[in-house]
């Protein structure tokens, strides 16, 4: 009991020692999924203690709420599904995912995409005419689709255009499932760019256009959001890069190294969702 | 003040490209490495393979008609080799099964290292994931070499490089690379012939890998225009070869009558 206590001392004063009273501002919230809502693996995976209820706390609240998720292993509409099974108030339109902004891309540059994604995120690509030889690539997290023939497969196609388009949703390294820290598409972004010498271009987080999206969308300014996710990198470091503040979770993909990285300082850190928001609807209420 | 010159004691030896090409040999190799054995001269052949174990690289060059001893070749995997045992090393081993005669004694149960060469069979997201989860726990990542890519019958293929970058990526961390263009393992190489670096030249087809690896570790360092050698590849390299020869008998040539 007097550990817990200890704890949420520490929170607090890491969260308001940063000059703004930011919580008391707050307007909306910004969530990432795995990790924070729940950790994928067999099944639907498993929600994260304390989680469900917090979502539907922070509806109630009047704060504005959006999902901003790197998930590029099933559709949109997948995800949502899946996680209203597992209890969660979650719409589609609340949901922001990187595939809308990698067939925006293809599109306007009117490319012909190789998919390096998961067979059950091709649907959300069904505007393209997968069968004319391919000019670009489009990775996503394919996991076990990640074979050497289908890698062997997209870097042919880049290695034979003179500018070759590698376009990534998102750069993660790892996330967490049920039985353990899994490889993330990054990893394999980073394998193309060596092997065709090339540079991704990523759409989803930590892109600035992608939190930026998701606050245009509440109505609010970017300061008076903030983003609570499990991943230092791409989700605390790509929120505070434009303005909007970010809280690490110890749930997902978190380890200890975090709490002293050298470059991304989050303005908290908390336990879980549930935690955050205790804090969040705390100095909210105020 | 004049400098001393070195006196030439060892000659490193590509294979692939500079005494052969598949199953080709370069003409007039077999008569010239003859000859060079005649001289003063320790040699040692230094190849990149990942995928071939000495003792298929050795019947294979024998089969070809060189006069090679098993002993005389030193490959990534015998500098990878080195390094696990130097390091008591318990590699998790993503090679192909012929590769893996070179580990033959090494003790690969709950691994704390892993080592990576061209391996297809293993560059699948399970086992990448598991080389991963040791990485990021602490295990040493060892590359045999970086390769970006390669030619296979049916076009170009990845060679283990990405793999390694994918690792790092993941892990955070940065592979030690055993192989060619590594100074270590020239060093290694004539550690074996009691030679040092002023004392030897490199010949080999590769600029980068080759030559200008080579000459970074203090070696001198001889091209030869065949193999994967392009027109120009002696411009893009800097310090310029010591000398570049049409093929590996005018390296021989050059060598007796220039370097001795």
């Amino acid at each position: 009991m007097r550990r817990c206590v200890t704890h949420k001392l520490i929170i607090k004063l890491i969260m308001t020692s940063r000059g703004d009273d930011w919580s008391s501002n707050l307007q909306g919230v910004l969530l990432d999924i795995s990790g924070v809502l729940y950790d994928s693996g067999e099944g639907d995976g498993t929600p994260i203690a304390g989680s469900i209820d917090a979502v539907k706390r922070l509806k109630s609240s009047g704060l504005k709420v959006r999902f901003c998720t790197n998930e590029s292993q099933c559709t949109r509409q997948y995800l949502v599904d899946k996680l209203r099974r597992l209890g969660f108030d979650i719409n589609l339109n609340e949901v922001f995912s990187p595939a809308p902004a990698a067939c925006q891309l293809v599109r306007e540059r009117k490319l012909h995409p190789y998919l390096l994604v998961h067979p059950d995120a091709v649907p959300d690509f069904s505007e393209f005419d997968l069968e004319l030889t391919p000019d670009c690539v489009v990775i996503g997290d394919a996991a076990v689709s990640f074979t050497y023939e289908r890698l062997n497969a997209a870097f042919r196609v880049l290695i034979g255009q003179e500018n070759p388009v590698l376009i990534s949703m998102g750069k993660g390294r790892y996330y967490k499932e049920t039985d353990g820290l899994m490889m993330d598409v990054g990893c394999f972004m980073a394998a193309l760019e060596y092997a065709a010498g090339c540079k991704a271009e990523v759409v989803g987080k930590p892109a600035k256009g992608f939190f930026l999206g998701a606050v245009k969308d509440m109505g609010i300014q970017p300061q008076h959001a903030v983003m609570i996710g499990d991943d230092l990198v791409n989700d605390i470091g790509g929120a505070q890069s434009c303005g909007i503040k970010g809280v690490q979770v110890r749930t997902g993909k978190f380890r200890p190294s975090d709490e002293s990285h050298p470059t991304v300082k989050p303005d908290g850190f908390v336990d879980n969702l549930a935690q955050a928001v205790d804090f969040l609807l705390k100095d909210h209420a105020q | 003040m004049m400098a001393v010159r070195a006196v030439l004691r060892a000659v490193l030896i590509d294979l692939s490209g500079t005494l052969h090409i598949e199953d080709t040999i370069v003409p007039g190799a077999v008569a010239a490495l003859a000859r060079l054995r005649s001289a003063p001269v320790k040699i040692k052949f230094v190849t990149n393979t990942t995928k071939e174990s000495v003792s298929t690289l050795h019947q294979r060059l024998q089969k070809l008609g060189f006069d090679i001893g098993v002993g005389e070749i030193f490959s990534s995997l015998t500098a990878a080799r080195n390094v696990v045992i130097e390091g008591a090393l318990r590699p998790m081993l993503l090679l192909q099964e012929d590769a893996m005669r070179d580990f033959e004694g090494i003790s690969i149960d709950s691994p704390n290292s892993v080592v990576v060469g061209l391996s297809p069979d293993n560059f699948n997201y399970a086992t990448l994931n598991s080389a991963f989860r040791l990485v990021l726990d602490g295990a040493k990542l060892i590359a045999i070499h970086k390769a970006r890519y390669f030619k296979r019958l049916d076009g170009l293929a990845l060679g283990p490089g990405p793999f390694v970058e994918a690792l790092e990526y993941a892990s955070g961390t940065k592979a030690s690379v055993v192989g060619k263009p590594e100074k270590t393992f020239f060093l290694e190489a004539l550690r074996s012939l009691g030679c040092s670096p002023q004392d030897a030249v490199m010949i080999g087809d590769d600029a980068r890998d080759d030559v200008h690896g080579a000459m970074a570790a203090g070696l001198q360092g001889i091209l030869v225009k065949t193999g994967k050698y392009r027109h120009g590849d002696e411009d893009r390299i800097q310090p310029g070869a010591t000398a570049v020869c049409r093929d590996f008998p005018e390296a021989v040539e050059h060598i007796l009558s220039k370097m001795l």
